[in-house]
């Protein structure tokens, strides 16, 4: 098996690290390495404390680890609340900070701004982890430009590092396929362009805005609308006016901002319009923790709307998947003219991995077939009431049962049409892990490097709603049976229960704001 | 000739003004002489919003509120289209009243037609956001404390570019012309139609 390597740098916002987090991302993916990466940071704009790592190997990464190789503080101070994640080998590197002495300050001075400490890093770093060091120059300079101080700046961090440290014995990266660098937010935005999205219209929220961000700066290259109005309300009711228009249409949010929807989302079934709602979820109730992480909202959006009727619930566990199930996504809700919940979280809309190339995928395109203005076909009135098929009201008993059942027998054709489940391992194994969304990585991370890992299958639900009943079967049949969920009530266990007969053995459940560890669930499968 | 109307009678009480303002709608669509396939009419919920039922067009019946909201949408996603807004003051002045406003600051080309009866009356009678200070309705039998919203100064202040109208439902042909300028006006528009409830507007006169 590879070695995996973990490189975290801190400091107050305000100091670069995103810029310094993304360069080394680049760096490391040109170089032929796997990659996943992972920002903290709090709900404010300078100050605070700030944290980007990132987790690379020759061979197939599939989260970030816990524990830190390199560590770089770039101001004093923002080692000390990280000495868990550090073994006896970390390199921890501040300014006259009681670890390894990198005088960041006097660096920058020579430089002739405290800017450049991110970068300075950077060339310590890229010496360390032995890096072709004109190619990250070359990074560098596409990034900053050519005459950019940077440049010297990335020198001085590579002299420093030569003149004070030994580099480490890093493998060579050899990956071909890894293109480009997305985070969960700009998969799945790909993913909606590639299947033909005509409008997004979106009120800014974190995690989600990143998407928003995305398609907002593409929008003439990918020849759509993006739209932010005033609140979401209005975000969700454009969208279904849109769509009526014939516009392929998504909308974008976090759990707040999808509560102000959920009338919306009963109004599109009820009158029979697609819509893809794009919901990262981040920890609640109300406000919660705005910039953190977590799996509360999937009964919410199995639950969300008034009244009975069919939705389809979608949930990635990476960035590829974000991509193809964001096609998915809007190819269902055309196809079956139903709303369609996306579900991400702050795990995965933020966090970026290097994937195939998107751009190079091929278009999918399933066109609704509902009436639609100016086209010459049969008039209808789409209705927020109960209706006939023309759209008018009815009242009358016998009418609004036919109405009502014709709505529902859609859910056969749809169930097939939902993404399948993940099956990991043998299904010889003792033990099962069940789990879904953005926890998939830490699970197969921690499977990997289990000397035990034949103990263990892992299904990866991705179909959330609804939910094929057939998926008790699959769990059923190992004798143990370990239920795994960023939330604090087991949500997915509510679920499973509410359709099948699965009773969990054992669940682990991490509901403080922080995604899983390989680590932590390494540990929680041993205990 | 397009025939506008629908099969299915209005059910509005009798000697309603909303048919003041049906009869304003389908002689201007004749007038006009719209093309049906390029008209959509999204309706608002409350009386005037039942009218979804009696017109042969286009048409989102939507949420209580969200009229303006969805013919933006519908707008935005067609330019083509002509986009008539259906309303009252319930819907458009109190649960929909950021999306007036937020629609008329963009100056969007849609018209937004409100039966303003001062009253919700779908729901037998209770203050809206036009009833006057100190009126005595069935949510307030204390009076209305708050002062009404007054929408054509509202409009003006927001965008004067916008055009917005007011005329009494007592004068049903004032009511046509009106519904011809609002819905030739290149822009956002919005055309507030007085009217009284003739079954629970009585305290009101």
């Amino acid at each position: 098996m590879d070695k995996t390597w973990t490189i975290k740098i801190a400091g107050p916002a305000g100091t670069g690290i995103k810029s310094v987090g993304l360069l080394l991302a680049q760096i490391l993916n040109e170089s032929g390495y796997f990659l996943k990466d992972y920002s903290e940071y709090p709900s404010l704009v300078r100050g605070g404390h700030n944290t980007y790592q990132v987790t690379f190997s020759a061979g197939e990464v599939y989260s970030v680890h816990k524990m830190i190789d390199i560590f770089v503080s770039l101001v004093p101070g923002h080692w000390q609340e990280h000495e868990k994640e550090f073994t006896k080998e970390t390199l921890v590197f501040s300014d006259n900070d009681g670890k390894i002495n990198l005088p960041l300050g006097e660096m920058c001075g020579q430089l002739g701004s405290t800017i450049y400490g991110n970068t300075i890093s950077l060339g310590l770093i890229c010496y360390l982890i032995d890096i072709d060091k004109d190619k990250a120059k070359k990074i560098v300079s596409r990034h900053f430009g050519e005459d950019s101080p940077n440049l010297e700046a990335f020198e001085a961090g590579w002299q420093w590092g030569e003149n004070n440290c030994q580099k480490l014995t890093v493998d060579k990266g050899k990956s071909k396929d890894k293109k480009i660098i997305v985070d969960g937010n700009e998969a799945a935005g790909w993913g909606l362009y590639k299947a033909g999205l005509d409008m997004f219209v979106a009120y800014p929220m974190t995690p989600a805005t990143g998407l928003l961000h995305f398609l907002a700066k593409n929008q003439d290259e990918f020849k759509m609308k993006v739209v932010h109005p005033e609140d979401e309300i209005a975000v969700a009711s454009i969208a279904s006016g849109a769509s009526m228009a014939g516009a392929r249409t998504a909308v974008g949010t976090s759990g707040g901002g999808f509560a102000l929807m959920t009338e919306t989302i009963s109004f599109d079934a009820m009158a029979g319009l697609g819509v893809v709602y794009f919901l990262s979820q981040r920890p609640g109730p109300a406000t919660g923790m705005p910039t953190w992480t977590s799996q509360g909202d999937l009964l919410f959006a199995v639950h969300s709307g008034h009244g009975e009727f069919l939705k389809a619930v979608l949930a990635p566990g990476d960035q590829e998947e974000a991509f193809e199930l964001g096609k998915l996504s809007l190819n269902l809700a055309n196809k079956f003219d139903i709303p369609v919940i996306m579900l991400s979280d702050k795990n995965l809309s933020e966090s970026s991995a290097n994937t195939i190339d998107f751009e190079k995928e091929k278009e999918e395109i399933i066109k609704s077939e509902k009436e639609i203005p100016g086209k010459g076909q049969k008039i209808k009135l789409y209705n927020s009431y109960e209706h006939n098929e023309e759209g008018f009201s009815v009242e009358n008993a016998n009418e609004a049962k036919k109405s009502i059942e014709t709505r529902l027998k859609k859910i056969k054709a749809i169930l097939k049409e939902m993404p399948k489940v993940n099956l990991f391992g043998s299904d010889k194994a003792k033990k099962i892990i069940v789990s879904w969304g953005s926890t998939k990585g830490a699970i197969l991370e921690a499977l990997k490097e289990m000397s035990n890992k034949e103990d263990f299958a892992f299904l990866q639900i991705r179909g959330m709603w609804p939910i094929d009943p057939r998926i008790g079967k699959i769990i059923n049949a190992f004798p143990e049976k370990i239920l795994i969920e960023n939330n604090a009530m087991g949500q997915l266990e509510t679920l499973l229960k509410s359709q099948t007969t699965v009773d969990f053995t054992k669940r682990i459940l991490k509901y403080d704001g922080r995604p899983f560890f390989p680590e932590e669930i390494k540990e929680a499968l041993n205990d | 000739m397009t025939n506008w109307r629908s099969t299915i009678i209005p059910t509005w009480c009798p000697g309603c003004q909303d048919f003041v303002i049906y009869a304003g709608l389908q002689n201007t669509l004749v007038k006009l002489d719209l093309n049906r396939d390029k008209t959509v009419i999204v309706y608002d919920i409350g009386c005037i919003g039942n009218m979804a039922d009696f017109v042969k067009a286009w048409g989102i019946h939507s949420l209580h509120g969200r009229a303006i909201p969805v013919a933006v949408g519908i707008k935005m996603a067609n330019p083509e289209l002509t986009v008539i807004a259906v309303g009252g003051d319930g819907g458009i002045y109190g649960e929909g009243l950021s999306h007036l406003i937020a629609a008329a600051r963009l100056n969007i080309d849609i018209t937004v037609i409100v039966a303003n009866n001062q009253l919700y009356s779908l729901t037998t009678g209770q203050s809206s956001p036009t009833t006057p200070k100190g009126a005595k309705t069935k949510s307030t039998p204390k009076g209305v404390e708050s002062v009404p919203v007054v929408p054509l100064e509202l409009i003006k202040a927001v965008n004067p570019e916008a055009l917005a109208q007011h005329v009494s439902c007592d004068e049903p042909l004032k009511v046509n012309e009106a519904m011809e300028k609002a819905i030739k006006h290149v822009g956002f528009d919005l055309l507030d139609l007085d009217q009284l409830c003739v079954s629970f507007g009585k305290q009101l006169r």
